[in-house]
C-alpha cells in the first residue's frame, strides 16, 4: 500500500488520479491480500515472484492501460457500478416527481427541472442501465473476467483490441453524460456519436469474444464440456456482433442526418410514419422513440449471458448436474437466432416501414420454446436436490420468478398489434423492467455473490445480502406489478371508452404506491453498496482455491488470481463442467482440471 | 482402469463416470481444433495460436456485411415507399473504378501463387501493384464524388444522393483497412512477428475479395436504383 500512495503522489493530472484512485484500492488491497496469504502458508519466496510477466512499469502502464483482462474485466464492472447508482438516481426522480412535481429534492431535482430536462431523463436512464449496466456487467464485466479463466486461455484473443474498446465504452459513458447536460439539439448529436463508439467498442468485444471462445480453449476442452456460461458469453458475442452492426449502420444514418443534413430518417418521414395522436412537436418524441428502438435489441443481448449464469448457479448450489445439459445449449442458440429475428420485425417497424404484425407475432410466441426448455432445465436441476440456500441461490432463483412472471406477461404483448402498443405504456415498462432490466441484474448479483471470493479473495456478507435480496425482491414486484395493472387500464380505457371512472381513482393512488415501492428499493441498494464496499476491505477472507466447491477451471486458482492466471503450468481439462454427485468418489464433485488417476475415491 | 497409476505423458485415457453425459466419450484433442495450438503452447507461455487471425477475420467480414445490409434494406424499403426519391445518375467512372478493384483481386491471388512458389520478387512486384490498383480505386471514387458535386448533386440533396455517398464513403473505409493491411503484408518484417507472411497475406487476400464482391453489390444496387 505504501508504495501505491508514494506512486500517488508523482504529479499526474487530477482526472488520471481520480481514475487511479478508483482502481487503486482494489488491486492494492487484493495484492495485500495474496501477500498476507502467501506469508501465512509460510511461503518463503518473495510476493513479487509469482508475477514475472508484469514488468514493475509506471502505474499507467500497470493498471491504466494493462491489457490483462482481468483488470479491464474489472474496469467494467466498476463502470457498471457507477452506471446502475447513476441510473437508479434519475428513476427516482421521475417516480417523484411524477406523483409530487412540485417536491424538492436537493440535488436530484435539478435534473428535471425544464421539460426538455424531464423528457431526456427517461433517454439516459435507459441508456447508462442498457448500455453500461445491463450489456457491459454481465457480457463485458464478468465475461472479460472468467472467460479466459474458464477455458484455460490465459488471455483474451486480441489484448490490445480489448483495452481499446473498454476505453471506447469509457469515452462514451462520459459522452452521454455530458449529452444530458449539453442544449437539447446538441445533447442528441452528443448522444448519438457516444452510442456510435459504444457500438464500435461493443462489436471489438464481440469478435474479441467469440475468437477467444472459439480458438484459445484449453486442451481437452472440447465443446460439450463447455461450461454454459461460456456457451452462454458465446451465442451472446455472436448475436451482439450482429445485431450491433447494424445498430450502428441505423446511428451512423441518424449521425449524418444530424451532421451532413441526409435524409435517412428526416423528421417528414418521421411523422408520416405515426400514429396521428403524436404530439406535433417531435423533439420529446424522438427521444423517447430513439430510446425504444434500442432497447428492443438490447433484450436478448442482456438476458443470454443471465441464462449461463443462472444455470451455472443452479448446478453448483443442487450440487446435480444440468438437466438436459445439451439440449440447454440448443435452446441458448434458440434465445439468439429467434431473438435476432424479432428485433429485425422491430428495427421496420420504428422508422422505416411497418412488416406484417402476424410475423412479428409468431416469432416472438416462439421465443416461449427455449424459454420453457430453460426453466424446466432449472426445475429439474432443483428437483431433489440438497440445495444450499445462500444469497448467491437467492439471487438466481429471484431471477427465475422474475423470468416467468415477466414472461407471462409477454404472451399478451406477443399477441398485440402494433398499433395498440402505444397505447399502455406502462404495462410495456412494468414487463419489461422486470424480464429483463431486473432480472438481469438479480442474475448479475448472482454472479456477484458466486465470485466474489474469486475476484478479491473476499467473501461478501450473508446476511446483509440476505436482508438486501428480500428487501429488493418484494421491492421490485411493488413497482412493477401495478405497473401492468395500470396499462391495461389506461389501454381499456382508450380503446372500449367504457365508463372506467371508479377504476380510473385508482390510478394516483396506485402510482403513489409505485414511489413509496421504489423509496424502499434503492433504499435497500445502499444496503448492497455498503457490503461490496466494506466487504472489499473487511470481508471474511477466503483462504482456499475453491471454496464453493465448483468444478470449473477458474476455481483451480488462487483467489485473486496471479496475473498470468494459471502460473507456469498449461490447464488441461479432462471432463464435462457439471460433474456433481458422481458415484464411486470421495467428494461429491470433480473438477475439470482434476487428472482421472488424482480423483480420490470413496472407499 | 481408473485406479492404476500411469505415467504422465503417455495418452491420457478420459474417464466416463456419467455414460456420455458431457462429452466425457472423447479423447482431450480428438477431433477438435486443439492440435496446431499445443505446438505453440509448449514453445511460449502466451497462447498465440495463429488460427485466431483467420477465425476473427471471417467474424469481422460477417459482421461488417450485417452493417452493410442493414443500410442496403433501408435503400431498398425508402426506395420503393418515399415520393421524394431522386434517383443519382451514377457517373462513367465508376465503371472503370469495379474494373480496376476486380482486377486487383485477380493480381492479389497469382502474388499468393508467387509467394507459395517462393519467389519472394515476384511475391512483391505483384503484390505492389494490387496495393497501387487499391489506391487509386480510392482515387477514383473521390473523383466520381467530385463530378457529381460539380453537378450539384451533394449529399444532403436527397435521400438517393446520401445513400449514394454513405455506401461509397463506408464502402471507401473499409477498403482503406484493406489497404493498409496490404501494406502491413508488404512492408512488415515478419521474422519476429506473431504470425507468417503467408498466413497474413492469406487473411488480406479474404478481406480483400470481400471487400471486392461487397462493391459489387453496392454497385449493383446503386444502379439498379436508378
Amino acid at each position: 500500500m505504501g508504495t501505491c500512495f508514494s506512486l500517488i503522489a508523482r504529479p499526474l493530472s487530477f482526472a488520471a488520479r481520480c481514475i487511479l484512485f478508483v482502481c487503486l484500492r482494489v488491486r492494492a488491497c487484493s495484492r495485500a491480500q495474496r501477500f498476507e496469504l502467501l506469508k501465512t502458508r509460510m511461503v518463503t519466496y518473495d510476493g513479487d515472484a509469482n508475477q514475472p510477466e508484469m514488468p514493475r512499469g509506471s502505474l499507467v502502464s500497470r493498471y491504466l492501460f494493462s491489457t490483462d483482462h482481468k483488470v479491464i474485466g474489472l474496469g467494467y464492472l466498476w463502470l457498471a457500478l457507477i452506471s446502475v447508482f447513476l441510473g437508479m438516481a434519475m428513476s427516482l426522480v421521475m417516480r417523484i416527481h411524477l406523483v409530487w412535481p412540485g417536491a424538492h429534492i436537493p440535488f436530484l431535482s435539478a435534473l428535471g427541472n425544464t421539460p426538455e430536462r424531464y423528457a431526456t431523463l427517461p433517454l439516459l436512464h435507459g441508456s447508462l442501465m442498457v448500455f453500461f449496466v445491463l450489456t457491459a456487467a454481465p457480457q463485458l464485466g464478468f465475461g472479460n473476467y472468467l472467460l479466459p479463466l474458464q477455458i484455460g486461455a490465459r488471455e483474451m484473443a486480441f489484448p490490445i483490441l480489448n483495452l481499446g474498446s473498454f476505453w471506447a465504452s469509457v469515452v462514451s459513458l462520459f459522452g452521454m453524460t455530458a449529452a444530458f447536460l449539453a442544449a437539447p439539439q446538441n445533447g442528441i448529436t452528443i448522444w448519438i456519436a457516444s452510442i456510435c463508439i459504444f457500438l464500435a467498442a461493443a462489436l471489438c468485444s464481440a469478435i474479441n469474444f467469440s475468437v477467444t471462445a472459439i480458438d484459445l480453449r484449453a486442451k481437452g476442452l472440447t465443446l460439450p464440456r463447455l461450461p454454459l456460461t461460456v456457451w452462454a458469453w458465446l451465442v451472446n458475442a455472436i448475436l451482439g456482433m450482429l445485431i450491433f452492426s447494424i445498430l450502428l449502420a441505423a446511428c451512423a444514418g441518424l449521425l449524418s442526418d444530424r451532421l451532413f443534413d441526409t435524409h435517412f430518417f428526416s423528421a417528414a418521414n418521421f411523422l408520416a410514419s405515426q400514429p396521428a395522436n403524436v404530439a406535433a412537436d417531435p423533439l420529446p418524441v424522438l427521444w423517447q422513440k430513439i430510446f425504444w428502438f434500442f432497447a428492443q435489441a438490447e433484450v436478448y443481448v442482456a438476458m443470454l449471458p443471465c441464462f449461463g449464469f443462472v444455470s451455472h448457479l443452479i448446478a453448483t448450489f443442487s450440487r446435480k448436474p444440468v438437466w438436459k445439459e445439451r439440449l440447454v445449449v440448443l435452446a441458448l442458440c434458440a434465445v439468439g437466432l429467434v431473438g435476432f429475428c424479432v428485433w429485425g420485425q422491430h428495427m421496420f417497424s420504428s422508422g422505416l416501414n411497418p412488416f406484417s404484425p402476424l410475423v412479428f407475432s409468431v416469432l416472438a410466441a416462439s421465443l416461449g420454446v427455449p424459454a420453457v426448455i430453460l426453466l424446466v432445465s432449472w426445475f429439474c436441476t432443483l428437483w431433489k436436490a440438497q440445495i444450499q440456500f445462500n444469497t448467491s441461490l437467492l439471487f438466481a432463483l429471484g431471477f427465475v420468478s422474475l423470468f416467468l412472471s415477466g414472461g407471462l406477461s409477454g404472451i399478451f404483448l406477443a399477441r398485440r398489434e402494433l398499433t395498440s402498443r402505444a397505447g399502455n405504456e406502462d404495462f410495456v415498462t412494468g414487463h419489461f423492467h422486470l424480464v429483463m432490466g431486473v432480472a438481469a441484474t438479480f442474475a448479475v448479483l448472482a454472479a456477484l455473490f458466486f465470485w466474489f471470493p474469486k475476484l478479491f479473495g473476499r467473501r461478501l456478507n450473508e446476511s446483509l445480502g440476505k436482508t438486501h435480496f428480500w428487501l429488493t425482491f418484494a421491492g421490485v414486484y411493488c413497482v412493477f406489478m401495478p405497473m401492468h395493472w395500470l396499462g391495461l387500464i389506461s389501454g381499456s380505457a382508450k380503446n372500449a371508452g367504457a365508463d372506467l371512472s371508479s377504476a380510473a381513482g385508482w390510478v394516483g393512488p396506485v402510482r403513489s404506491f409505485i414511489t413509496a415501492g421504489i423509496v424502499v428499493t434503492v433504499f435497500a441498494q445502499g444496503i448492497f453498496l455498503f457490503n461490496f464496499l466494506w466487504s472489499l476491505f473487511r470481508g471474511e477472507r477466503v483462504e482456499e482455491c475453491n471454496p464453493w466447491r465448483a468444478t470449473t477451471l477458474e476455481w483451480s486458482v488462487a483467489s485473486p488470481p496471479p496475473p498470468d492466471d494459471f502460473g507456469a503450468h498449461e490447464p488441461v481439462v479432462y471432463r464435462g463442467a457439471y460433474e456433481f454427485g458422481v458415484p464411486g468418489v470421495a467428494e461429491d464433485f470433480i473438477p475439470q482440471h482434476v487428472a482421472p488417476n488424482r480423483v480420490a475415491r470413496a472407499n | 482402469m481408473p485406479g492404476t497409476i500411469a505415467p504422465p505423458d503417455i495418452e491420457l485415457v478420459i474417464e466416463d463416470s456419467r455414460g456420455g453425459g458431457g462429452g466425457g466419450g472423447r479423447p482431450p484433442d480428438g477431433g477438435d481444433d486443439g492440435d496446431d495450438n499445443d505446438y505453440d503452447r509448449q514453445r511460449g507461455r502466451q497462447p498465440a495460436s495463429p488460427r485466431r487471425f483467420s477465425t476473427a477475420i471471417a467474424i469481422a467480414m460477417v459482421s461488417i456485411l450485417m452493417f452493410f445490409m442493414a443500410l442496403a434494406s433501408a435503400f431498398l424499403v425508402l426506395h420503393h415507399s418515399s415520393h421524394m426519391w431522386v434517383a443519382v445518375h451514377l457517373p462513367r467512372i465508376l465503371w472503370a473504378n469495379t474494373a480496376v478493384l476486380i482486377g486487383s483481386s485477380f493480381l492479389l491471388e497469382r502474388a499468393r501463387v508467387r509467394l507459395s512458389l517462393g519467389d519472394d520478387r515476384g511475391f512483391r512486384r505483384l503484390w505492389l501493384v494490387t496495393t497501387v490498383m487499391g489506391f487509386l480505386f480510392v482515387a477514383g471514387q473521390l473523383v466520381a464524388w467530385r463530378q457529381l458535386a460539380v453537378q450539384g448533386v451533394y449529399i444532403a440533396s436527397n435521400q438517393a444522393s446520401s445513400f449514394f455517398y454513405i455506401f461509397t464513403g463506408a464502402h471507401g473505409v473499409h477498403l482503406m483497412g484493406g489497404v493498409a493491411a496490404l501494406l502491413f503484408v508488404l512492408l512488415r518484417n515478419f521474422e519476429k512477428s506473431q504470425i507468417s507472411r503467408p498466413l497474413a497475406a492469406e487473411i488480406t487476400s479474404y478481406y480483400w475479395h470481400f471487400m471486392d464482391g461487397l462493391w459489387v453489390f453496392l454497385f449493383v444496387l446503386l444502379y439498379l436504383g436508378k
